[in-house]
């Protein structure tokens, strides 16, 4: 016996190791809300990391965008003087501040709409993987937050909080895989279910007869409690009919663009 | 330990640039996945037992950076480590092509386990629309970042001491025998 486990330890060792990260990685789909500590403490530690090389990335894409194309510009304009680099320099900032300004005010708007408490949040990182639609933002429990908050944005929805820390938090896109939201045609108001597909939306369980069209707005149905009612999520792009089955196959454009989003709002409270 | 260590932080700088820097310029497809030519490498370079465990570390710590649920990358990245040492065992783990090749096959193993358990534990076969399209460019572009490190690190790897040998494989076969 000792010796066919000395024999087989690496077959052992492996089916063992396997078995159990399987059963680690199917207990931890059960907790979907629950943030481990291990998840937890990676969210703490590398909070001020995020921030800061967000920081430093916001620094040099600045440098970049301010200088590097001005010094262009100059070799191409040898009348150009220091002191105009540095006031173009600073145009650019006030130009920032007020595009920031705009974005924030709009976004203020739709939450004064919206009628609910929210906090604004800054997004400080992206998914690490090709497949997960997930972005980080810098406030966490310590700000009110919790796990299954949403998040939205001055064009619609976000998302929904999914691993929270004291300082950030994790945000499933409504465009991931694992994302479904309750929605509901505008114009009709045909009911389905809004399932991220990476870039785009493909909208369930929209039955056959249902009048659906190019252009129609998908808005939340306020189902299921997480997202108000009547928050946009995207655009209807394309609607398939099968010669059988019972449902259409009708594929949405989210009203957000993901790769854009800098600042968002998360909803805290219930109806005012 | 030093090694062992190097490597974890190696992995933490990784996920940072994965999730914070490569976003800027990268859409997510053509985002290469650094953590797992870290981990195809240590389960080249490294001892059975210290590969596992940094396999480990690095699986939960691209886990907390990805994904809503622990234990995926996990579960994916032991694999590859184990794969990874069945396959050093039969071929000739010094050649440089072949790293490539481990880099293009793990890349192909990990998407592969990254759908089956998303489809098969998690049900969320949609995944395999985003999954799928995005393997050629995957490919590519862990080959193109992998080569970059396997440059800068035969460029740099007199001072780390030690390493004489491509990528450290003149280690492993020091520690291995192979």
């Amino acid at each position: 016996m000792r010796e066919l486990l000395r024999r087989y330890r690496f077959v052992f060792l492996a089916a063992a190791l396997m078995l159990a990260t399987v059963a680690l990685y199917s207990y931890n789909l059960r907790q979907k809300t629950a943030t481990t500590f291990f998840e937890r403490a990676v969210l703490t530690v590398s909070a001020p990391f995020l921030s800061g090389v967000d920081g430093l990335v916001d620094y040099v894409s600045d440098i970049w965008g301010d200088y590097i194309w001005l010094v262009d510009a100059r070799r191409r304009s040898l009348e150009l003087e220091e002191q105009n680099v540095k006031l173009q320099a600073q145009l650019q900032e006030v130009q920032e501040v007020s595009l920031q300004n705009d974005r924030l005010r709009k976004l203020l708007a739709f939450v004064d709409d919206l009628d609910r408490p929210a906090l604004p949040a800054q997004v400080v990182g992206e998914d690490a993987s090709n497949w997960a639609r997930t972005i980080i933002i810098d406030k966490g429990t310590q700000a009110g937050l919790r796990t299954g908050f949403p998040v939205v944005a001055a064009q619609g929805v976000v998302g929904r909080i999914i691993k929270i820390a004291p300082n950030s938090s994790r945000v499933l896109l409504v465009t991931d895989a694992s994302s479904a939201v309750a929605a509901l045609i505008q114009r009709t108001r045909t009911r389905s279910v809004a399932r991220g597909r990476g870039d785009d939306l493909s909208i369930e369980y929209a039955l056959r007869d249902a009048d659906i069209q190019t252009g129609d707005l998908l808005v939340t149905s306020g189902m299921g409690g997480v997202f108000p009612k009547g928050l946009p999520l995207g655009v209807i792009e394309s609607v398939e009919k099968d010669q059988f089955g019972l449902f259409q196959q009708v594929k949405a454009t989210p009203t957000i663009d993901f790769s854009l989003l800098e600042e968002v709002m998360v909803i805290v409270g219930e109806d005012r | 330990m030093k090694g062992f260590l190097l490597f974890l932080l190696a992995g933490i700088a990784f996920a940072l640039l994965q999730s914070n820097v490569l976003p800027v310029f990268l859409s997510p497809n053509w985002r290469p996945n650094l953590i797992l030519i870290l981990v195809l490498y240590l389960g080249l370079s490294e001892s059975l037992f210290r590969a596992l465990t940094a396999g480990l570390l690095l699986g939960a710590i691209q886990d907390s950076f990805c994904g809503p649920n622990l234990g995926l990358y996990i579960s994916v990245y032991l694999t590859i480590i184990f794969v990874t040492r069945l396959l050093c065992e039969q071929l000739n783990a010094e050649s440089p092509p072949l790293l490539l090749l481990l880099i293009a096959g793990g890349t192909l193993l990990q998407n592969f386990l990254v759908g089956f358990y998303l489809t098969i534990l998690a049900d969320d076969s949609p995944v395999l629309h985003i999954l799928l399209p995005a393997i050629p460019q995957q490919l590519l572009s862990n080959l193109l970042f992998a080569t970059i490190m396997l440059l800068l690190l035969l460029r740099f790897q007199r001072l780390f001491g030690y390493r004489s040998g491509l990528a450290g494989l003149i280690y492993q076969s020091k520690h291995h025998g192979t």
